[in-house]
Parts: C-alpha cells; structure tokens; sequence
C-alpha cells in the first residue's frame, strides 16, 4: 500500500467517533497543561496514562483499539502543551512551560503594548502551520526510515540507544555528570526483577514483589508529577503577575506578512531539531530566536516586542514535539522525557514502537498520524477565539489543584497496579523527585533509560551471544560502530568546549 | 548547600554502585548455555557509577565556584524578566510534610477505608492546609471528586478500586 492509502486507513482510524472524541480532550488537557505552570507536558502525560488505559477498557475496545486511542488523548496532550504554553508567556510574563521560556521575550512586550491578541493568534498560527510541516515529513519519512531500521541487527540496536541516551544525557541540565549518573541509574533499577533471558531473579532479595520489576509508570508518575506538586508546595510560589487584556484577536495583514518567513523557518528547524535526540523543544525554541534576530534587519526590536520573536519560536517548539515522533515511531527509541512517558505507554498495551509498528499495527500508526493533523486543527481554533476561555485557566487555585493531582496520581497507579507497594514507591519517588530536580539531577535520562534498560541489555546480549562473548562485535559491523563515535562525540564535544570555556547551551526539559 | 549535598549524593551512588557490583556476582548462573550471563550488564554498569560518582566527588570538590558561572545559560536572559512576576517566599516545608504524611497515610490505608472515604478525607485535609477556610466549597470539591472518580470508575468502567469498608452498608 502506498503512503497514501496508509493515511487514508488512518483518517478512517481517527474519525471513529470515540477516537475524535479522545483526541479532543487531548488537546484540551494539554493545553490546560500548557497554561498551568505548575505541571508540565510529561507530567500530564504520566498522571494520564493510567486514566487513559481504564477510560479505553472500560468502553469495551480491543488491546490495538484502546492503544490507538490512548495514544491519541496522550500525543495530543503532549503538542497540546506546546499550545498552551505560550498563552501564560504572553499574558503573564510566567512560561508554562521551558519550551516557551523565550516567547515571554517579546510576547510580553507584545501585550504591555496592549498587541496580545496579535501575539497569541500568531503563536497559535505558527504552531498550527509548524505542526502540518512536522507532520508532512513524519508521513514521508516514517516508512523510508522504518525500512532502514528494519535491516538492524542486535549490535546496530544496542549502539543506537546507547547513542540515544548519551544525546539525551549530554544535554540534559547543567552538569554532564549528574545526567549520566541518573541515566546509569536508570538502568541500574531497569534490571531489579526477573532476568528477561535466563530467568534468574536479580536483585529482588526474594522478595515475590520485586520479581515484576519496578514499574515504570509508578516510577514515572511519582518523579514528575509528584514531584512538581511538591516543589510547588514548597516553594510556596505565589504569582503576582497581572494578566494582559486580550483586545482584537485576529491578527493584521501586515503582521501575517511578517510572520511568514520565521514561521517557516521556526517551522523546519524546529523538525529537525525535534528529530535529533536530546535536543527538545526548548531548544528550538532558543535556536529559532537566535536565528531570527541573526537574520533581522533591525535586531534591537527583538526584545521590545517584535512580532518575529513570538511566530518564529512558538513554531520551533511545535514542530520539534512533532519531529521527536519519528524516531519514536519508526526507530522505537525516544529521544526525549516526554516521548518516553509516550513508549511507556505503547508498551503497556504490549506494542513496541519501531520499524515494525508500521507493519504489525498500521492502524495504530497512522491512526495517531492522521489524529495529529485533527488535533492541530482543533488546537487553532481552540486558541483563536477561545484563548479567552483558556486564559481564565490560570485562575485556577493552586489549593485545589494541587491536592487533586496527588489524588489522580493515587488513583491512576492503583488503578493500574492494584498494589499498595505501588503507591508507596509512588510516593518515594515524589520525594526523590523533589530533590533530584531541586539540585539539578535532570529526572528525564532517569526515566527514558528505564524504559530502554531492558531493551539495551537484550540487544547487548544477543549480539555477544552471537559474538560468542567477543566485544568486538560493536565496532566491527560499520552501522554500529558509526552510532557508537557519534554517541562518544556527543559527550566528547560539549565536553571539550566547555573546557575551552565556551556556553553550551543546555536542555532543561530534555 | 549545594556542594554539601552533591558530596553525599555522589557517596549514596557510589555505595549504590558497589552494591550492584557485588550483588550481580552473587546471581545465580543460569542454565542457558551463554557465556553471557545475567550478570555482566549490572556489573558493569555498576563500576561505571562507581566511576561516575568518583568524578562527582571530584568536581564538587575541586571548583564549584567555575561551575556555577556555566550554569544559567538558558535562563538567564530570562531571568530579569521573571523577577517581575514572582514573588520568592519562605519554602513552605510544614505543609509539605502535613500533605506528604496525609498522602502517606491515605495510601497505606487505601484497602482498608476503602477509596471514597480516604480520598475524600485526604482532600478535605489538603485544601485546609493549602489555605485555611471555605469549608463549604473545600468538603464540595472533596465530596465531588471522590464519589465521582468512584462511581464512575468502579459503576461504569467496571474498574476494581476498594469499596466503602464493611462496617458501612451501601
């Protein structure tokens, strides 16, 4: 079948009725998410995994069913985010999320100049022209890619996750060092429970517990969502902003005009950027800015309230969450905090992302692409005439917000686990995520590696079974000896600049 | 603060790494004919955090003043602007033991208060140490919340979650 028909059956996939509707809530939580500061896109995406998972069985789907449109209501919190995150920016000077940390630059000025409706509709505008752009080159690159995947072996797979966890590391928060130390951890927690190949029992103490393994959703929930919930009690923080007047909100002829060039530049660099590993949205969104005021004719605007400085980075962010989909889905392998929350979930519906999702579940990977094209298109118009309705969402108090997300992360890992061990290393990992956060251990190379632990190790196994135990193997078939020096640079290069003395410009979200 | 609590972080992982070594020598080997067993990819993961907690001792003590002027990168150039909008207060850390210890308690004894009653009294709790008063809207919100996420989830989804206790009939 051609891609066509492949988008096709997944427009049909999308339109079912349940699955319009789960891509609506999607969209409205994440852009709920987006305008909360206190809760981030990974975070929401955790806290609703488990509420998807009972939602989808209870309304009587099949396994491929419910993941489809699980993912569907996840994928769409997550751009949702990108979304809603510039609203808080414009209006209130307070980012609701790291991606959109430079649009309060001259989004701000924009509404201190009473322009916030232009620079809200722009956002929106250029995120929605962003998100098409990513998704046109998901659906052209998604088959092409999974092909190539597809003629790995063990020793290709083992090398390019460690190359993925090693870009991910080495961009994440500010000291290299604490980030591969997570990402071992990580791992380290990944091989508690029943060895997968020999079935030996490792590390349980015979404990019958520990035989599952620590699971990754209790891990994931409790560190991000728990742990922004305690941060936020803690650092009692109280905002004082005032919230802008949302006046005219279409935008002006001369505005659209431009706009149009850093939209599509925002627009391609952000998927490119998005597609690497390690590098997120927040970082194409700071590249994106620095390129437009690079390329301006008069860059002393920048930073006074310059229509370029809202279009050209709220289109990088959306388009690097659409681009950090291809390797997920073609490669299986997460390139960042959220797509991993993300494969956590296919693989609770026993679906593994990669080369072969393509081939065994069409329906849940097209399904998702063609719902992204439906999501986009409800998000403009959700934050065109509506950004008022959403605006209020900021008023929302903090006291009852954040007591309920500790009750829903109850809930959804009981949910789900039925155990009160669970819920006890649910709030374990709250705490830890509180204070690895508060001393600037990034969490997200944590999570990702626990998701890919298991994996990793397989494919390590395998190739030195083949190998007979001989390590050599990794380097001498040429594909993974290529991802292996390109991992090793990644953590080499920052390295050495920063030796040199040079910034390096880091990832918070990761 | 910063550099005391990275020096005993670094000595938590590196003891963390010296367990994972020593306990995948004491895995049992299997059967399966492989020279690769199960222990060889904790083990060295294993000496590779004992490395790494290594040289995070070693940078906390060698100069943690250099690092702190690399750090900031991204938010600095925000940095001034968000001063405008928050306020830094005294960290609350009372209302976060109060809700951590009701969060803990509610999950301990889930199974045996049942779900709609914990939930609603955990909530209850919480808001009044968010922010005291409202009670009205405070035992609302709670009351809400708990019966709604129960009966829905439990009437109509067919979820399992536990009942009201025994001593209640309903």
């Amino acid at each position: 079948m051609s891609v066509f028909e492949h988008l096709m059956n997944g427009f049909a996939t999308s339109f079912l009725w349940y699955n319009i509707l789960f891509a609506f809530v999607g969209v409205i939580i994440g852009t709920a998410v987006g305008v909360l500061p206190g809760i981030g896109p990974m975070s929401g995406v955790a806290l609703l995994i488990p509420v998807t998972s009972t939602v989808t069985s209870g309304i009587g789907l099949g396994p491929a069913e419910s993941a489809t449109s699980s993912i569907i209501l996840l994928a769409g919190v997550y751009y949702g985010a990108m979304y809603g995150g510039s609203t808080t920016s414009i209006l209130l000077n307070t980012p609701g999320e790291s991606s959109s940390v430079v649009t309060a630059l001259d989004g701000y000025q924009m509404a201190k100049k009473g322009r916030a409706g232009a620079a809200l509709s722009i956002a929106a505008i250029g995120s929605f022209v962003a998100g098409l752009v990513s998704l046109i080159g998901l659906v052209f690159l998604a088959e092409p890619l999974s092909n190539v995947a597809l003629s790995f072996g063990p020793a290709e797979y083992f090398s390019l996750m460690l190359l993925g966890l090693c870009a991910v590391s080495g961009l994440a928060g500010k000291s290299m060092t604490k980030a591969l130390i997570m990402t071992v951890f990580g791992l380290l927690l990944a091989t508690i429970g029943m060895d997968n190949v020999s079935g030996v029992a490792r590390f349980t103490f015979d404990n019958p517990i520990l035989y599952a393994g620590l699971e990754f959703l209790t891990i994931a929930v409790g560190m991000f969502a728990l742990g922004e919930v305690f941060k936020t009690i803690i650092d009692n923080d109280k905002s004082a902003g005032k919230i802008a007047k949302i006046d005219r909100v279409m935008p002006t002829k001369q505005d659209l005009k431009q706009s149009a060039a850093p939209i599509a530049r925002g627009s391609f660099l952000g998927f490119f950027i998005g597609v690497l590993p390690g590098a997120g949205a927040t970082l194409a969104s700071f590249f994106s800015y620095i390129t437009e005021k690079k390329l301006s004719k008069n860059p002393e605007k920048f930073g006074k309230g310059a229509i370029e400085g809202v279009a050209a980075p709220e289109s990088a962010n959306n388009a690097a969450s659409g681009g950090a989909m291809i390797p997920l889905l073609t490669l299986g392998i997460p390139g960042s905090g959220t797509t991993a929350i993300l494969m956590g979930a296919f693989m609770m519906y026993n679906i593994q992302p990669g080369p072969l999702l393509f081939d065994k579940h069409p329906e849940v990977a097209w399904g998702l692409i063609a719902s992204m094209f439906i999501g986009n298109v409800m998000l403009l118009i959700l934050n065109m005439p509506l950004v008022k309705v959403f605006a209020k969402i900021i008023d929302t108090p903090t006291r009852y917000l954040l007591p309920i997300i500790v009750a829903i992360s109850i809930f959804g890992v009981y949910a789900v686990q039925v155990s009160i061990f669970d819920l006890m290393v649910l709030l374990g990992c709250g705490v830890l995520g509180y204070i690895f956060t508060k001393h600037d251990y990034p969490i997200a190379p944590l999570v990702l590696s626990l998701v890919l632990g298991p994996m990793i190790e397989n494919n390590m196994r395998r190739a030195l079974t083949a190998s007979n135990g001989d390590f050599s193997i990794f380097v001498s078939k040429p594909l993974s000896a290529v991802f292996l020096v390109i991992a090793v640079l990644w953590i080499a290069i920052p390295l050495i600049l920063k030796m040199k003395g040079k910034k390096v410009l880091v990832n918070e979200e990761a | 603060m910063m550099k005391r609590f990275d020096t005993w972080a670094s000595l938590v992982f590196l003891l963390i790494g010296i367990a994972f070594v020593v306990g995948s020598t004491q895995l049992s080997t299997s059967a399966f004919g492989s020279s690769v067993g199960p222990d060889i990819f904790p083990m060295g993961l294993g000496s590779i955090l004992i490395l790494l907690s290594a040289r995070l001792m070693f940078e906390t003590f060698k100069a943690p003043v250099a690092a702190k002027q690399q750090a900031h990168v991204e938010s600095a150039a925000t940095a001034e602007e968000e001063d405008e909008a928050i306020v830094p207060s005294k960290p609350n850390y009372k209302g976060f033991f109060l809700i951590f210890g009701a969060a803990f308690l509610y999950a301990f004894f889930l199974e045996d208060i049942g779900y709609p009653i914990g939930t609603f009294l955990f909530l209850l709790f919480a808001f009044q140490v968010m922010e005291r008063g409202k009670w009205l809207v405070s035992t609302i919100i709670a009351a809400a919340f708990s019966l709604g996420i129960y009966f829905v989830f439990v009437k109509i989804l067919q979820g399992t979650l536990p009942g009201f206790p025994s001593f209640i009939p309903l």
